[in-house]
């Protein structure tokens, strides 16, 4: 599973991070920065929410 | 269609130029490669009938399947013309085997947003029937039910309005092609905000895990190429892939449009034959002795003169390539002696930052740190803190944007402090070799930057 961030809908607010803080980490402009690697099966919970809890709907969730 | 009598692509003679018909300015070079087409404001000149279109270029084919449309593409090599230069048959591919209940889109790309860039509208100004022969062509091989042609130039608006009133007055069965008109700015016209723009929404760049060739316009699979790339491929189809190829040497032998600008006695529009070196076309512009050329726009790379060999080489994409440049949307931009390379391009970044969409943060926020720095280094108040804030901001843009639009700029500041380097060095020591005062010759007319104390 991996997450991917749509850039366009984005607004920084970090609540990804906080909840990802293994894949994901803001930049300076509090912008998410998404690791490479992918996010493991335990964690499938945490990704369903952040996505769920993302104030834009900006995370999508890919199977691969 | 135009009634043919032909079934097969083979036609040994005729014009593959795009530029028949604008003859009154036509007027090939002594080495026969660079033709002189149009200066960058011409006269309103007649748009060509469509019988003399049909007479100079000849008859669209029948009976041509998609197979063989594909294979001929692919043999002729023909790469797009709006500034990725991605093979047109992949692109062709991709559509006619996307998985979908919807019939496929077409969409001709006429925005033509680089500000210095007139090929475009010059080619639908002139020749728009070029232009639809591809679009038809390729709608009806792809039984698309509808087609867009997106245009920004008022008056190319009219041109191709016109043009679409012959061809149905001449009884021409085709797709309708719906005119969309695309709204100024810079990222109106990237790929994913013309998709949008022609559903009615804003042309703003969009974010999407598909690519549109499966999922565009309204879902449907969507091909969308610049309209000097339907224009090639309405002469592929018409005289096949080997006479498109001969003659020529490296990867792409068509014809090329090109806008010249900056430092030079002839700016205009070109056309480039197969084999045609940057040495000629800058002699048939009269370049003189220039400082450096800015290929494919302002996502464009540097071409420093003052480096041996940097001009006698074929501009082809594959001679290009390998010499780490790329056609890009068709722009060549010279400064001579008198200016700064590296102001040139602080002007045309800071100019780049303020036309972000300003819907990503990287590139909203990133942009402008980058355009700083540049400025930086060009006015040399700061050069080194500019070099640092560089290395330091770069890698939080680049590839962080819903489109390419950071990329690009991000190449052209590349470009420019790797080519000029020891002009930075100079620029550290307060000094600038640029002979005269900073006239910016490459940004747009009418834009301001506040690099602008010392770019006017
Ligand atoms: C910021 C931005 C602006 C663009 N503007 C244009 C444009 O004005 N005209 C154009 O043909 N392509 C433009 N493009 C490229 C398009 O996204 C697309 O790749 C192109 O139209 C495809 O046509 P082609 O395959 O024939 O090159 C732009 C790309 C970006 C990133
Ligand atoms: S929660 Fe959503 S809006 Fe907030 S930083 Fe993460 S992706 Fe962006
Ligand atoms: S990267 Fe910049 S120009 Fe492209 S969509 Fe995002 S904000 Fe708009």
């Amino acid at each position: 599973m991996r997450l991917v961030i749509d850039p366009t809908r984005c607004h920084g607010h970090g609540t990804c991070a906080q909840l990802l803080d293994e894949y994901i980490r803001l930049d300076k402009w509090h912008y998410p920065i998404v690791g490479k690697q992918k996010v493991s099966a335990g964690h499938a919970d945490l990704l369903m929410r952040a996505a769920q809890l993302c104030p834009e709907l900006a995370i999508s969730i890919v199977d691969d | 269609m135009i009634e043919s009598v032909s079934a097969s692509i083979m036609a040994p003679t005729g014009p593959r130029r795009l530029s028949l018909g604008w003859e009154s300015a036509h007027r090939p070079s002594p080495s026969g490669r660079v033709a002189f087409v149009s200066d960058l404001s011409p006269r309103p000149r007649l748009v060509m009938p469509l019988a003399e279109h049909v007479a100079g270029y000849g008859r669209l084919p029948s009976g041509l399947t998609m197979r063989m449309a594909l294979d001929t593409l692919r043999a002729s090599n023909l790469t797009g013309r709006g500034g990725a230069g991605f093979p047109f048959w992949k692109k062709l591919q991709a559509v006619a085997t996307a998985e979908s209940r919807k019939s496929p889109v077409v969409i001709a790309n006429g925005s033509e947003s680089e500000p210095l860039s007139k090929k475009d509208t010059l080619l639908l100004k002139n020749n728009p029937h070029l232009v639809l022969d591809g679009i038809s062509m390729i709608a009806g091989l792809l039984g698309a039910k509808s087609a867009y042609l997106y245009v920004k130039d008022r008056e190319a608006h009219t041109a191709v309005n016109a043009a679409m009133r012959e061809r149905r007055e001449r009884g021409i069965s085709e797709l309708r092609v719906t005119v969309v008109e695309a709204p100024a700015g810079y990222v109106s016209g990237q790929e994913t905000a013309v998709v949008r723009r022609i559903a009615k929404g804003p042309a703003l760049p969009q974010f999407s895990l598909d690519r549109i060739s499966t999922s565009g316009v309204r879902g449907a699979p969507t091909l969308l190429s610049n309209v000097e790339t339907f224009a090639q491929v309405a002469i592929v189809l018409r005289f096949g892939a080997d006479w498109y190829q001969q003659g020529g040497q490296g990867s792409d032998r068509g014809t090329r449009l090109l806008t010249l600008v900056g430092a030079v006695g002839r700016p205009g529009v070109y056309e480039l034959l197969p084999g045609a070196t940057l040495a000629e076309l800058l002699r048939e512009a009269d370049a003189g002795d220039p400082r450096a050329v800015l290929v494919g726009g302002y996502f464009g790379r540097w071409v420093d003169l003052g480096t041996p060999n940097s001009t006698n080489f074929p501009m082809d994409d594959q001679t290009l390539a390998e010499r780490k440049l790329s056609f890009g949307a068709g722009i060549f931009g010279v400064v001579g002696h008198d200016t700064c390379p590296v102001v040139e391009a602080a002007a045309i970044t800071e100019y780049l930052a303020g036309q972000s969409a300003g819907q990503c943060g990287p590139c909203m926020h990133g942009l402008p740190e980058i355009s700083t720095a540049m400025a930086r280094i060009a006015l040399s108040s700061d050069v080194e803190r500019g070099m640092h804030d560089l290395r330091a901001v770069i890698p939080l843009v680049e590839h962080r944007g819903g489109c390419q639009h950071p990329d690009g700029v991000i190449q052209l500041v590349r470009s420019t402090v790797g080519a000029f380097a020891e002009e930075v060095k100079l620029h550290r020591s307060g000094r600038c070799t640029a002979r005269g005062s900073h006239t910016s010759v490459l940004l747009p007319p009418g834009a301001t930057v506040a690099a602008g104390a010392v770019v006017r």
